[in-house]
């Protein structure tokens, strides 16, 4: 049986008909082709696919399909604007942030919510917000870096 | 993921009459941080999902002094831990609620799934069963209300019956007590815990529970017992912990031996009991 769901992504409306027993990582990657948004574990551990649902950065791999009616997402294809990269994608490249980039959707997408919700992040704060993340090659201080300095640029104090 | 109808109630009369109506085929979603990842192993092969997280009025989150804590069945743990209520006057739950997963997850876990899902590691159990928390059950009879420790009987199972929803946990508010929460884990995020456990001190009464050490949560009758009425001292921790050693059964498993979990809960007395003595409790 498929269900009728309407949602937005990236402030664009959707509708669509899915499967009860699919997440919407498989809705957003095999159906929306957006392929920017990763599984790793499919458990929820990993942060690969982490998304922003109504402002709270959340799993992909841990919704149902179904359960996308109704909602708001922004993946990382909805981060830049008319080509224009955000301050905090720009601070991954200039920090060196990453390295094979599996985990930088998910990074960029728990650390734009964290700015969202806290422009002004402690480093701690900033740790928290990325603790459900993983990255296997680079390590978190340039990644932690990146999101400090991002904060920095955008209360008007950067470098 | 085997498939499954996906059904979304819109009033807990209706989650109930669904429950009803598939009565051995159906499991409740609510947060599915467990859940989905159940369906996605096949541990659970549910001809009906029945999602509750729509429901007006699960989301309610009320506190007074008179009435105590009031969690909806679908506050998350991160609505919880950010509830100035709670982080004024549980502190220690919101911590609990704090050590589950990561951000994401507790963007979607909730509490009473949490107890639902009745793992005796659960992180939000102790400070529950220290306040002596009780679950709000709806059936087509009424309500009911089960303390949370005749709630949880076993390893993942509960006194809840197929056809009924838990509508919330009431948490009674005792002035001037004071909780410690430890969670004793491999990694300090993102981990199940090893061990964890509550203190709570009411003037000079203790209640002590534990997770991880048993088939479900469990509280520490005899060292409670032990150190009533009486004033901390070293001598008095020492014993207490080593008595508390006595009142727990675990096991080994992946994440730890039985030893290492025996030691574990005489050092959390311990350093908890230290912290009260030391008036450095919130």
């Amino acid at each position: 049986m498929k269900y009728k769901v309407n949602f937005y992504i990236n402030e664009e409306p959707i509708e669509l008909y899915v499967d009860s027993n699919r997440t919407m990582l498989n809705v957003l990657r095999d159906d929306l082709c957006l392929t920017g948004t990763k599984e790793g574990c499919g458990a929820g551990e990993c942060g690969a696919c982490t998304i922003i649902a109504d402002g709270k950065p959340l799993n992909a791999c841990l919704v149902l399909a179904p359960e996308l009616d109704g909602m708001h997402i922004t993946t990382i294809e909805g981060l830049a604007k008319d080509g224009e990269l955000t301050e905090l994608q720009k601070q991954f490249i200039k920090h060196s942030a990453l390295q094979c980039g599996f985990c930088t959707p998910g990074f960029l997408m728990s650390g734009t919510a964290l700015l969202q919700e806290n422009p002004n992040p402690t480093r701690d704060e900033i740790k928290t917000a990325i603790v459900g993340n993983l990255c296997r090659c680079t390590g978190y201080v340039r990644i932690i870096e990146a999101i400090e300095e991002t904060a920095e640029v955008l209360r008007g104090g950067g470098q | 993921m085997r498939e499954f109808e996906y059904l979304r109630p819109e009033t807990v009369e209706e989650a109930i009459a669904l429950r009803l109506k598939h009565e051995g085929c159906s499991v409740l979603l609510n947060g599915g941080t467990d859940i989905i990842i159940q369906l996605r192993e096949h541990l659970i092969t549910p001809e009906y999902v029945i999602d509750i997280k729509r429901i007006p009025g699960l989301k309610k989150l009320t506190f007074s002094k008179e009435e105590g804590l009031f969690i909806g069945a679908c506050v998350t743990m991160n609505e919880l831990g950010d509830s100035e209520a709670v982080q004024a006057n549980y502190p220690f739950l919101a911590e609990a609620a704090y050590s589950v997963g990561s951000k994401q997850v507790r963007n979607r876990a909730t509490i009473v799934g949490n107890i639902v899902n009745a793992s005796p590691l659960c992180d939000t159990g102790t400070p529950f069963y220290v306040c002596e928390a009780v679950m709000c059950i709806a059936s087509r009879d009424g309500e009911r209300e089960v303390p949370i420790e005749e709630f949880i009987t076993f390893v993942r199972k509960t006194s809840l019956r197929s056809d009924e929803i838990v509508v919330g946990i009431r948490v009674p508010y005792t002035e001037g007590a004071r909780g410690i929460f430890t969670k004793i884990s491999r990694r300090k995020e993102v981990d199940l815990s090893t061990i964890c456990s509550t203190v709570l001190r009411i003037k000079d009464s203790y209640r002590l529970a534990f997770g991880a050490v048993a088939p479900t949560p469990i509280r520490l009758p005899k060292t409670e017992a032990l150190l009533h009425t009486k004033t901390l001292t070293p001598e008095l921790i020492e014993e207490a912990a080593k008595l508390a050693r006595t009142e727990v059964s675990p096991i080994s498993d992946i994440r730890a031996s039985k030893e290492y979990r025996l030691d574990v809960v005489e050092v959390a007395v311990r350093r908890s009991l230290e912290r009260f003595m030391q008036g450095g409790a919130a």
